[in-house]
């Protein structure tokens, strides 16, 4: 596969979103509320106790603030993208161009991510980090693992979106599925509540599902909870996941494009 | 009078055009209520582990998080061009449009659009009726509503009933079964005069929310923005979800008396719940209610006053 084309996406999308920069400044602002809400809530829940589950009160808070800046990173709409390119018919456009529609997708989502990482995360991390007492990853060896483990982050949440924005092939609005999949993902994920706190048969559910891979795996890295074998399992289901979720979309998009009805564009 | 049948048309025109794609649209239904039910992951989750929040049962939560869906639906069906304004109507003019109407904008703004998906039992049902009252062409005739165009109408009306979002019924459906399973879980009195308050509370609520994002549309007026402030300040709507004894004196100033989301969600369940130390705060609600609304109807009509076209 020539990647060239698909640098050229990616760097487009960087330099689209630069115009709507402003957006961002909000975005911090959303951001900190999220985080000051689920902060008093747990401060609530830990008075009084040292520990609940696994977790001391400052490691929550760190596990709950790491996840929203990390989601500032990995976050994209190409779900929306693509029922947009569909509804307004900018679809068949796209589709003449010598490239795959699905690594287009994902390649302007990863120009997307660049820009936020600059623009979005770092200021949302030091916003937090003035307001809330985080703490360090547990070594330079976890916070090397924590990097690489958002790499599958950015992944299999671009794999999901591609799979969801897909179906707007077959049904004219998928607003309806986009909520649904935004609350799944935001527990599934551990991005609310730590996977680990999950009663037993939902976390026995989650450990099967590729949801974890976005939030509770690098979050569990990060505070060097996962370490050794476990580390390694993680990595493997990461990759595995993606291969899977990507070959899927794959495979979904190519039996979509068949039955693509354009009406004007 | 006037002013509910045209609501009428423009909320049948909305279905019409929602329900040409019938498949889509009950897919959508039940997908979003997926989703609302999903939203309520986090507190079953969280009180599997623990028994109580400061002293608040799961089911006392659940009923806050309950009312807040049942006042939330009810707004976010008639929000969605509350957060487009400054972009479909500042930037790209069509608030001219509006102007020329005998119909006062915020009305037309707000019902112009609606939001479908959501619909549940209760709410799939108003849509049957809706749809029937206009395919058998009942009371209202077309030739009604020329009439009523004819003659002066605020504008503020035409701007929030331009555009409704039908799917957030389902939010509103799914809040009140909440509650009345709380209702009945916890063994509450419900007199008539608590199902009174509950209706006046309910209403009071959205107007509360109503009124706050009025206002943050209205800024449109002045700083041409395309996303405005709205996004950060709906996200604190899930600060008055929980009591706000939990939260620091900064938090619980802000939400009482600057965005006081919590007098659209946390006070008025204190009430029913019988948290009588909060009964001051519960007195309190429809005098903050009117207050802002008022402050918004003010605003808006300083910002129509001052409103210059852009000319597209």
């Amino acid at each position: 596969m020539n990647v060239t084309p698909y640098i050229a996406f990616a760097r487009i999308a960087f330099l689209k979103i630069l115009a709507y920069r402003l957006r961002y400044y909000t975005g911090i602002v959303t951001y900190m509320v999220n985080v000051s809400v689920y902060y008093f809530i747990w401060k609530a829940l830990y008075r009084g106790k040292e520990s609940l589950g696994e977790f001391t009160f400052e490691e929550m808070i760190t596990y709950v603030s790491v996840g929203f800046i990390i989601r500032t990173f990995y976050f994209n709409n190409i779900d929306r993208e693509i029922a947009n390119d569909i509804l307004l018919g900018h679809i068949a456009a796209k589709m003449t161009r010598p490239v795959n529609y699905q690594w287009m997708n994902i390649a302007q989502a990863a120009g997307e991510s660049f820009f936020r990482l600059f623009m979005f995360t770092v200021p949302t991390a030091l916003a937090i980090l003035v307001v809330f007492p985080l703490r360090a990853p547990a070594s330079p060896y976890s916070a090397l693992a924590f990097l690489a483990a958002l790499l599958f982050s950015f992944m299999v949440f671009a794999a999901l979106n591609f799979l969801v924005g897909t179906c707007a092939v077959y049904l004219h609005s998928i607003l309806g599925l986009i909520r649904a999949k935004y609350f799944l993902v935001e527990i599934l994920s551990g991005l609310l509540i730590p996977i680990s706190f999950f009663p037993d048969a939902l976390a026995e559910i989650s450990r099967w599902l590729p949801f974890q891979l976005i939030s509770f795996t690098p979050l569990m890295i990060y505070m060097g909870k996962f370490q050794g074998e476990q580390l390694v399992t993680s990595f493997l289901l990461g990759l595995g996941w993606t291969l899977v979720l990507v070959g899927l979309g794959h495979w979904f998009w190519r039996k979509a494009a068949t039955k693509l009805t354009v009406q004007g564009g | 009078m006037r002013h509910l049948s045209i609501l009428g048309y423009y909320f049948a025109q909305y279905i019409k055009v929602r329900l040409a794609y019938p498949g889509d649209f009950l897919i959508s239904v039940f997908t979003s209520l997926a989703g609302t039910v999903a939203s309520f992951g986090f507190l079953y989750i969280l009180f599997h582990r623990v028994s109580s929040l400061q002293g608040w049962a799961f089911e006392e939560l659940l009923f806050i998080y309950g009312f807040n869906l049942v006042c939330l639906g009810l707004f976010n069906v008639l929000s969605m061009n509350l957060y487009e304004f400054g972009e479909r109507y500042i930037m790209e003019g069509r608030f001219d449009q509006i102007m020329l109407r005998p119909l006062h904008s915020l009305f037309q703004v707000i019902f112009e659009a609606f939001r479908i998906e959501s619909f549940q039992e209760f709410a799939t049902g108003l849509v049957v009726v809706v749809y029937v009252w206009h395919k058998l062409d009942l009371p209202l005739t077309p030739l009604d509503l020329v009439l009523f165009l004819l003659r002066p109408l605020h504008s503020l009306f035409q701007v929030i009933f331009e555009a409704f979002r039908i799917e957030s019924f389902q939010e509103f459906a799914t809040g009140l079964v909440v509650v009345v399973y709380v209702w009945h879980k916890l063994d509450l009195p419900l007199t008539p005069l608590d199902l009174v308050l509950f209706l006046l509370m309910t209403a009071c609520g959205v107007t509360i929310y109503l009124s706050v994002f009025v206002m943050l549309s209205t800024l449109s007026f002045w700083f041409e923005d395309r996303v405005g402030v709205s996004p950060p300040v709906y996200n604190m709507i899930a600060f008055g979800r929980y009591p706000v004894t939990i939260y620091n004196v900064f938090i619980q100033f802000l939400l009482s008396w600057i965005i006081p989301f919590a007098f659209a969600s946390f006070y008025p369940t204190t009430y029913f719940l019988q948290r009588h130390e909060f009964s001051s705060f519960f007195a309190l609600v429809p005098l903050v209610a009117a207050t802002f609304v008022l402050l918004a109807l003010l605003l808006w009509s300083r910002g129509v006053r001052g409103y210059q076209s852009t000319g597209s």
